[in-house]
């Protein structure tokens, strides 16, 4: 049943398109590190550079588009079409059936923005693998409170994919660049905190603890994953004209 | 053997009723759905399958409430009338994954089973976004049997099917209700329902108007007349004694054909065989002419 369910959803969401799209967005990073080691840097600069690099692009372009399209469709592109029905109308607790959705969606993310972080990284610095696997952690960490709050946005409303772009782009964007107070409730922030704290070189400057980031970050998963839950169980079908 | 059980259920929208206190049992066999567009028939169905909470009520298959309820899907198969499958899908791999999901011992046997139940073997190897209307609906039958349910609920089951496809669903819901099962279908074409079906519900405008078997509740219909055919030895004499009797509202010979109209079904069914031996004819035939479903029907709707 599981494995059904597991296979069924990265069908669904590996369609041919979306997977070459969200392909190439990873596949930017890779491009920016490999130009920027083609222009022969001095090496004392390199580290400084990349780790800017991972964390303002990866994590901070990167990540939330990639996530904002993988977990609003997790579900969401189900609900749209009304083939959710197929999986409802089976014995199984829908509290399995979010937390399969999530864990398929946040590894698609996590290999689609993780990995080009990964590689972007040892590139990046001639070599290293240390700072690429830190912003690469934070990444898969990122990915999971990103989705859980997508794919939750995406059973609440039909228009999760502009608030949650809205979300990205106006919140963590602006409103937590003018604010301080306000990048606590920023997803962007609670991964730059945990990059960071494991690359330890300075390059970035994280304003959150890493400590507060992974207990807000992760806190904020489980109260998406309920909601979710909460949400898919009451979804309702409407009849079209009878 | 299952049986679906609505108790003063009622379903709506903000101001707009759907459904409105409506209670009915359904059991074994095959039972037809009834009612003009927008009368709640899918929202009706939609609360039977647990895909909608009723506003008040209750809705039951066996001692199971159906809404938020998953444990039911494993007694209820249910064909939605909307076409939504998941294009990338082959029709096999379509049921296969519907077994999987349903947590069938064997889901190999089981898709070639309901594959073969709904003659789609030639096609389930193509992907389902190519099929069409017809073939999407079988893969959908096909998909809601692989865990051999004791109820299934079809929302317009023979939309796009052609006439043999027609028939082939017909012979196997019989075959399905023959086997206890409980069988539910809603359809807007009288004709389909007469066929499968004695039992039907009908509902207008939200309301159940009738339940049961439509030659019962044409009788019921008494403030309107019952029509009559009769074929006699001479239908001209047998026609003027008729006409003598209270009971005849009025008598009509066309094209050789003697019709009858009365207002009592069970005085004019007493009345003809004395008028036959009165007027010294034989009678060869006496046959209620608009015990239809048709009749029945349109006269609910316009009541």
């Amino acid at each position: 049943m599981t494995a059904a369910l597991l296979s069924l959803t990265l069908r669904g969401l590996l369609n041919r398109r979306r997977t070459l799209l969200l392909g190439l967005i990873g596949a930017l990073v890779l491009l920016v590190a490999v130009i920027y080691r083609l222009s022969g840097p001095a090496e004392a600069e390199a580290s400084t550079f990349t780790g800017r690099l991972l964390a303002d692009f990866g994590l901070g372009v990167l990540l939330p588009l990639v996530a904002v399209i993988v977990g609003t469709a997790a579900i969401g592109s189900e609900l749209d079409d009304g083939t959710i029905l197929y999986l409802l109308a089976k014995p199984i607790p829908r509290m399995l059936i979010v937390a399969i959705k999530l864990l398929v969606a946040a590894g698609v993310v996590t290999v689609l923005v993780a990995l080009p972080i990964l590689l972007a990284g040892i590139i990046g610095t001639g070599g290293s693998a240390s700072l690429g696997l830190a912003y690469a952690v934070a990444a898969a960490f990122g990915a999971l409170e990103y989705t859980s709050v997508f794919l939750a946005l995406s059973l609440v409303t039909s228009r999760a994919l502009v608030i949650g772009l809205a979300y990205v782009v106006v919140w963590e964007g602006v409103v937590a660049g003018l604010f301080a107070g306000t990048r606590i409730f920023s997803v962007r922030q609670h991964a730059l905190a945990v990059g960071d704290a494991l690359a330890g070189d300075g390059a970035v400057t994280a304003e959150l603890a890493a400590g507060s980031a992974l207990l807000i970050g992760f806190t904020v998963t489980l109260l998406a994953f309920g909601l979710a839950v909460r949400r898919l169980e009451r979804v309702e079908l409407r009849g079209d004209s009878n | 053997m299952s049986q679906i059980t609505l108790r003063e259920v009622s379903r709506w929208y903000g101001n707009v009723v759907a459904v409105n206190d409506v209670s009915f049992e359904v059991g074994a066999g095959i039972t037809g759905l009834l009612g003009p567009n927008g009368a709640g028939k899918t929202t009706l169905l939609h609360m039977m399958a647990g895909f909608l909470a009723p506003s008040a009520g209750d809705v039951r298959i066996d001692d199971s409430p159906t809404w938020r309820h998953p444990e039911v899907y494993r007694r209820i198969g249910f064909v939605p009338e909307r076409e939504a499958v998941h294009p990338f899908l082959t029709g096999r791999q379509f049921v296969h994954s519907s077994a999987r999901l349903q947590g069938v011992k064997d889901p190999d046997a089981a898709t070639e089973r309901a594959i073969e139940m709904v003659d789609l073997r030639e096609a389930s190897g193509r992907a389902i976004g190519g099929y069409s209307k017809g073939m999407r609906q079988r893969v959908k039958v096909a998909a809601s049997l692989v865990h051999d349910p004791e109820v299934l609920v079809l929302d317009e089951p023979f939309n796009g099917m052609d006439p043999r496809q027609r028939l082939h669903m017909m012979d196997l819901l019989r075959s399905m209700a023959a086997e206890g099962r409980t069988i539910l279908f809603s359809s807007h074409i009288l004709e389909e329902v007469e066929r499968l079906s004695d039992r039907v519900l009908v509902v207008v405008a939200g309301r159940l108007a009738a339940s049961g078997d439509f030659r019962r509740i044409r009788r019921l219909m008494t403030d309107r007349p019952h029509t009559f055919s009769v074929r006699s030895s001479d239908d001209r004499l047998l026609a003027r004694e008729l006409l003598a009797s209270p009971e005849v509202q009025a008598v009509e010979l066309h094209d050789g054909v003697l019709t009858v109209r009365t207002g009592d079904y069970g005085q004019l069914t007493r009345a003809v065989g004395p008028a036959a031996q009165r007027a010294g004819v034989s009678l060869l035939e006496l046959r209620p002419a608009d015990e239809s479903l048709e009749s029945v029907f349109s006269y609910l709707v316009h009541r």
